[in-house]
């Protein structure tokens, strides 16, 4: 019989990261639906306590203050889950001293980056500047991806055995890298003003992320490569599945702008184009425009998870303590004491 | 452990120098973009461009603070809630439509140079010379309100121009009034800008600052134009209910050959557009034609010798020079490539002004404003269009024989 200890920060992680893609996702469709402004004040919702607002006037009012106001209901369950994470690894940290001062660390980091957002979101209500919303949307994936670093790092086979850097550790940090740069510049294009922008700066985010696009998934593919034969299976697992991620992640990003902005006459035959307009606000383009977001922060979590496998977190010369280890008396070592 | 650091440390880094590069300062307030095309061809100087303005701001507010004067006939409730950047108000109800629906593409000015603008082929409408192609109107008149909602609805086919039917009617409604708006605010900035060069000498390149300029001969004829369409909609004759279709369609057949409708000269044959296809819209001749004017000023301007000019000459000389200088850089930041306007394949059976037999009727019989396609009216009679309509309907679904092989002889053959 094996026994298996309660791992309850890798628990609470794994949750955090559960309750942080739900709140992106809503995130995601505030922006898509332009509803960031659908309650004018912050904290309070409509002069409200935002907890204390009623209940059915939320879910069944306007679709644009149900998104705004769950965002915020979620962006604040996102920040108890991460001050009951911070709590339970101070209390259960892990034996290895190195690895409990990156967990600390990691953790340290996503409490400042949760309360960073929450001040950015209020921000960028009281202030209605598009500029805080570009802001947050930066802010959000970045501790996302902490999150999954915290998650992967707390599990019991989620850390690589490399010993030093090697050509597929470098890779999937160029990844993860790109991977952040291409969901910056996504939050410059979905934010953008349009009163104020020069449609030079638009033609200039739009190069900048179709490029992005080519070199992530120039980079998913050597990865995938680069962790076929050497890697750990988790590596190989964590690359295919990015590499798969990143060629979905394309065709929504086409059919991002072909539901936003249609197909230019010309760009194909004509028999192909459509012969009804599209419509503005319809369920299946905020899907799309959502999806494409969506995914690009679960590209960026795999990213991590990739990155810690391949020995993101792995010294030179050192063993990551959270290795699977061999059986002692058929019982595998706790990582937690 | 130090290498693990020192990879967190530069990524973080990393991320935040990307956050601090995208969020430096705060956003702009939104202003309209004069008319430089129009003012740098009017030879404005820097102090008229800026009376311009100040005219406009006073007469029109902003993009977030619309003003509607009673002259211009415009609900400025309905301008309020299409204005300004996209929030809800105190009662819930969403505001700044125009933002977060148009502006992308047509521009926060209505100047057709929103971000995206240059991405779509066609290129979006440019209100500000009040030119608008699918109505129900004679050509030269303005749409009705009710043709603003109609495109809005419906969107236009072979287009990037969305179907906002699923927006409340109260929020189309707001933006076909904010379109109407934006139109007269255009044509006004026209009218001034053009009133320079009527200007008395006496008048020391100042407009007069006087009520029956500014509004009665600048502003009222733009607004008038609206009032009027209402009662300009095209009078339809009613199409024949015991119409024999296969004989309608024969006799449209023939219209469309013939010389006095003549629709095979742009749209060919075959019907498939491939006649005449190198001319413009009203909107991209209009750059074509500065384009030109900019382009041989600067040839003349190469080969004029400096020698001998005078003082007063040199001056001149280098005056324009400095305005075709102007006129480049003006020409490279706010006016898009001009392209051609293909006439359009009627076998697609993609008809952009609508699909319903009354939506062609209107474009055969007053062409389509601001595009080369001409008016029947006038040389065909109104039955006969229901004709050329049956058959132009008939043409996604002709399959017998090669393309345009039975056709009758057109003019071009008989030579």
């Amino acid at each position: 019989m094996i026994h298996r200890s309660l791992n309850v920060p890798h628990l609470v992680a794994c949750l955090l990261v559960g309750a942080t893609a739900v709140l992106l996702c809503f995130g995601a469709l505030v922006t898509t639906y332009d509803a960031a402004m659908a309650v004018p004040d912050w904290p309070a919702t409509y002069g409200h306590n935002m907890f204390l607002f009623p209940f059915a006037e939320w879910f069944w009012g306007p679709w644009d203050l149900f998104l705004e106001h769950g965002h915020r209901l979620l962006g604040a369950l996102v920040g108890l889950i991460t001050l009951a994470l911070a709590a339970v690894v101070w209390l259960q940290s892990p034996k290895e001293a190195s690895l409990k001062s990156t967990v600390r660390g990691l953790v340290v980091a996503a409490v400042l980056l949760v309360v960073l957002q929450g001040l950015l979101g209020g921000a960028r209500v009281l202030l209605d500047d598009k500029t805080v919303a570009k802001v947050h949307a930066c802010t959000g994936p970045l501790f996302f991806a902490v999150a999954v670093a915290i998650a992967a790092l707390t599990g019991r086979n989620g850390t690589s055995a490399a010993t030093g850097p090697s050509i597929e550790s470098r890779v999937s940090l160029g990844l993860l890298g790109a991977a952040y740069v291409q969901l910056v510049a996504g939050a410059q294009l979905r934010h953008l003003d349009v009163a104020t922008v020069a449609p030079a700066t638009f033609r200039w985010l739009v190069a900048i992320h179709v490029f992005g696009a080519v070199a992530v998934m120039a980079l998913a593919f050597a990865a995938a490569v680069c962790c076929r034969g050497q890697a750990s299976p988790g590596a190989r697992r964590w690359s295919l599945a990015i590499a798969g991620l990143v060629c979905c992640q394309v065709a929504l990003g086409i059919g991002a702008w072909f539901v936003s902005w249609g197909i230019p006459s010309g760009w194909l035959p004509a028999a192909w184009m459509p012969s009804e307009p599209l419509a503005a606000r319809s369920a299946g383009g905020a899907a799309v425009i959502t999806g494409h977001v969506v995914l690009g922060m679960l590209i960026l979590g795999v990213a991590v998870a990739l990155a810690i496998a391949t020995g993101l977190f792995a010294g030179r010369g050192t063993r990551v303590a959270l290795q699977p280890r061999p059986p002692r008396d058929g019982r595998p070592e706790r990582a937690y004491a | 452990m130090i290498k693990a650091r020192h990879n967190i440390v530069l990524l973080s880094a990393t991320a935040w120098l990307l956050l601090v590069a995208v969020g430096c300062g705060p956003t702009p307030s939104a202003s309209f973009r004069p008319n430089m095309v129009e003012a740098t061809k009017q030879r404005l100087t820097v102090d008229q461009e800026r009376q311009v303005a100040t005219v406009l701001l006073a007469m029109f507010g902003t993009p977030d603070d619309p003003v509607a004067l009673p002259e211009t006939g415009l609900d400025e409730s309905k301008l309020r809630l299409a204005a300004g950047p996209v929030r809800s108000d105190i009662v819930g109800r969403k505001n700044g439509l125009y933002r977060e629906h148009c502006a992308h593409c047509h521009g926060v000015t209505g100047d057709a140079l929103g971000p995206t603008a240059a991405f779509l082929n066609p290129y979006p409408r440019d209100y500000r010379p009040g030119v608008f192609k699918f109505k129900s109107t004679e050509r030269a008149d303005k749409p009705t309100h009710a043709d603003l909602v109609r495109v809005l609805h419906n969107g236009i086919a072979g287009t990037s121009m969305p179907s906002f039917a699923l927006l409340p009617e109260i929020q189309v409604d707001a933006l076909a009034e904010y379109v109407k708006y934006l139109t007269i605010r255009g044509e006004t900035e026209l009218a001034l800008m053009r009133a320079f060069f009527e200007l008395d000498d006496d008048a020391g390149g100042k407009l007069p600052e006087t009520r029956e300029f500014l509004v009665y001969e600048t502003l009222t004829p733009a607004a008038e134009k609206w009032r009027a369409a209402a009662d300009a909609e095209i009078q339809v004759p009613e199409m024949p209910s015991d119409i024999d279709l296969v004989a309608s369609i024969a006799k449209g057949k023939e219209l469309f050959y013939g010389d006095k409708a003549n629709c095979v000269k742009c749209h060919g044959v075959t019907g498939l557009g491939d006649g005449q296809a190198n001319d413009y819209d009203d909107w991209n001749k209009a750059i074509v034609e500065v384009e030109k004017e900019v382009k041989s000023g600067a040839a003349k301007a190469r080969e004029a010798s400096t020698a001998g000019m005078s003082p007063d000459e040199l001056a001149e000389h280098r005056a324009q020079l400095a305005w075709l200088e102007k006129f480049h850089g003006v020409l490279d930041g706010d006016a898009l490539a001009p392209r051609t306007i293909p006439p359009r394949n009627l076998r697609h059976g993609i008809y952009r002004g609508g699909r319903r037999p009354l939506d062609l009727y209107y474009r055969i019989h007053a062409g389509i404003n601001g595009a080369p396609m001409p008016a029947a009216k006038g040389t065909v009679p109104p039955e006969d269009i229901w004709h050329i309509v049956n058959y132009v309907r008939s043409l996604p679904y002709e399959l017998d024989g090669e393309l345009g092989a039975d056709r009758p002889m057109v003019a071009r053959d008989r030579f």
